[in-house]
């Protein structure tokens, strides 16, 4: 690690509208994402978590702050990620539905993205994307098959596989486990902790404290567009300062469980 | 000691193996869920989990008798409500059911608001069909229902309407009307799915408020574990169309069904950060083309060759009223 993040993003705002009816969606929030590092940012709807994903993922212009990706500003005039930096930070969205071609199948859809990204012919293109489907858990026979024929926990590893598929240094991901169930999300959140472990850097934007707190080091709590309180995601999450956050921590379903020594710890074989 | 389910003789509603399918001309029907069988106690909240797709979602239509809007309907098996048979009730009998005897609670309650009426409209409506709803003044009871799910400036919200209200006060509202008429049980289908934690959190206060004030029956289906463990008496466990598991929440906190073991193991919020999770392996077979004999048993740790074999196994006693559909529950002891 060289020591500078891998992204910064400094005193970012993001207005829509204008006048009277001047909404800001996020205001004036900065953050850093080191090489490798998994950085959460939880908040409900309305937060502006999502709003600031698109920021950082190139999709939306922020009306004020800068965001920089290697040192180098993200955007620049309308246009973002120019040239390399394209393809080094892809990003995830909570419906792989809205994502996928409906038409092609899962590996048409990796092998595409292959090709694009490495200029490849389509021979080496697919035999890559087999590949990086394995690596999602998602056998040949499944790859075969289109979106609707795929579960929801198979439909979002295959949008992984695609993002995977332009080598990316950084993967923002929009709530990408509050579509699918308990164990697809078990599921892709290991692919996240391995990817991880692998050196990618990842943004996880999600309402679900749970799966922050699983997968990332570092936490920010958004609020109506601000960040109310940033940390390490242990300490916030066990000596929560700001208000809003304790009101959040004490929502969680299963704090006050009846039954929490017999779930994890018995009836082991 | 594994025996078969003797009934129990206190339960509200008994559903017994229940099967939903669809009928399809000149082919057998297509088989939804086979089978479900559970009680649902007198003024006690009943967890119904499974994975998207278990079947969870029919057997709550079966309950409020809106099967037929998704042409499905019941094949088999007997849903008692007293001395009456849900299975077989007619439309007539629904309407002095459905809304009556038992409320519901959509999961999006946008799906349950009429978006042109006003709220007052819409509660006026569910307390007209109500026996409440031919003494005293309809007003006053709409103010009263927003009073109990403690909506704020009741007089102004009568006069709204749906979009005017955010998630959590449709939900509400969806909540007064389903209590109108002093119901003995509200089937309530993910009722917080979709809605900010927070709000999350105030919906499920409020359910158990009212069970405890009014003294309903609620079942409350989600696939939330961590919910169900938190708020309900009892669960139930669905996996690809059949009940697998119940019992007393805390009785089933020890699995006695593989299945519902794999589920606890993989809840995410029990988890050390960046420890592997534990994940159920493939997916839970689809709909007309479920295996013989377990339909777990491909997905299962401590299957045996003839789990795949005869029927589905049924539910057998554990201990108790905890039930397992499990032939080898007992090697899961210890």
């Amino acid at each position: 690690m060289s020591g500078a993040p891998l992204l910064a993003a400094e005193n970012i705002s993001v207005a829509f509208g204008a006048g009277a009816r001047l909404l800001l969606a996020v205001r004036n929030v900065s953050l850093a994402v080191d090489p490798g590092e998994a950085v959460g940012i939880v908040g409900e709807s309305g937060s502006g978590k999502s709003t600031l994903a698109r920021v950082l993922a190139g999709l939306q212009l922020p009306t004020e702050g800068v965001a920089r990706y290697r040192g180098r500003a993200i955007f620049e005039g309308e246009s973002a990620y120019p040239g390399a930096m394209r393809r080094e930070v892809q990003m995830v969205f909570q419906d792989p539905y809205g994502s996928l071609n409906p038409r092609m199948t899962a590996l048409a859809a990796v092998a595409e993205a292959c090709r694009f990204h490495e200029r490849c012919s389509a021979a080496a293109a697919r035999e890559r994307a087999v590949t990086l489907l394995a690596d999602m858990g998602i056998g040949v026979g499944d790859a075969v098959k289109k979106p609707r024929q795929l579960s929801g926990g198979q439909r979002q590893r295959t949008s992984v596989a695609r993002a995977l598929a332009a080598r990316p240094s950084l993967l923002i991901a929009d709530e990408p486990t509050s579509a699918i169930d308990q164990s697809a999300q078990a599921q892709l959140l290991n692919l996240f902790n391995r990817l991880r472990s692998g050196g990618l850097a990842i943004v996880l934007v999600s309402h679900d404290l749970a799966v922050i707190r699983y997968l990332c080091t570092r936490v920010h709590v958004m609020h109506e567009g601000e960040f109310v309180e940033s940390g390490e995601t242990y300490d916030v999450f066990e000596r929560p300062r700001h208000a809003y956050t304790q009101a959040l921590i004490a929502s969680i379903p299963g704090r006050t469980r009846r039954t929490a020594a017999t779930v994890s710890g018995t009836n082991r074989e | 000691m594994l025996a078969r389910l003797p009934t129990q003789p206190q339960a509200l509603v008994e559903v017994s193996d229940l099967r939903i399918g669809v009928e399809r001309s000149g082919r057998k029907p297509l088989v939804l869920v086979d089978t479900a069988t559970f009680g649902i106690a007198r003024g006690e909240m009943t967890g119904l989990i499974g994975e998207s797709g278990s079947g969870k979602t029919m057997v709550c239509r079966a309950l409020i008798g809106t099967l037929r809007q998704r042409g499905a309907g019941v094949l088999s098996g007997r849903i008692r409500l007293g001395d009456l048979d849900l299975a077989r009730a007619d439309e007539a009998l629904w309407r002095k059911i459905r809304g009556r005897r038992i409320g519901y609670v959509p999961q999006s309650a946008l799906a349950g608001l009429n978006p042109v009426m006003t709220i007052g409209a819409q509660l006026a409506e569910a307390i007209a069909q109500s026996d409440a709803g031919s003494r005293g003044d309809t007003h006053v009871r709409a103010r009263e229902l927003l009073d109990v799910v403690r909506i704020r400036r009741p007089d102004v919200v009568l006069g709204q309407r749906s979009h005017q209200l955010s998630g959590g006060m449709r939900q509400r509202v969806m909540i007064a009307c389903a209590i109108a008429s002093n119901p003995e049980l509200i089937v309530a289908d993910e009722p917080t799915t979709g809605l900010d934690v927070t709000v999350q959190a105030e919906i499920t206060a409020l359910l158990r408020r009212i069970r405890a004030e009014m003294g309903v029956a609620i079942l409350l289906v989600s696939h939330d574990l961590a919910l169900i463990d938190e708020v309900c008496d009892r669960v139930v466990v669905m996996h690809a169309g059949a009940c697998v598991e119940s019992g007393r929440v805390e009785d089933v906190a020890r699995p006695r069904h593989p299945y519902t073991r794999a589920l606890n193991r993989s809840r995410i919020e029990l988890a050390a950060p960046g420890g592997e999770l534990v994940t159920i392996v493939g997916q839970p077979p689809s709909v007309g083309a479920w295996p013989r004999g377990c339909r777990f048993a491909a997905r299962c740790d401590i299957a045996q060759r003839d789990c795949n074999e005869g029927d589905h196994p049924p539910l057998v006693t554990v201990a108790g009223d905890h039930r397992t559909a499990c032939r080898y529950a007992t090697r899961m002891v210890s």
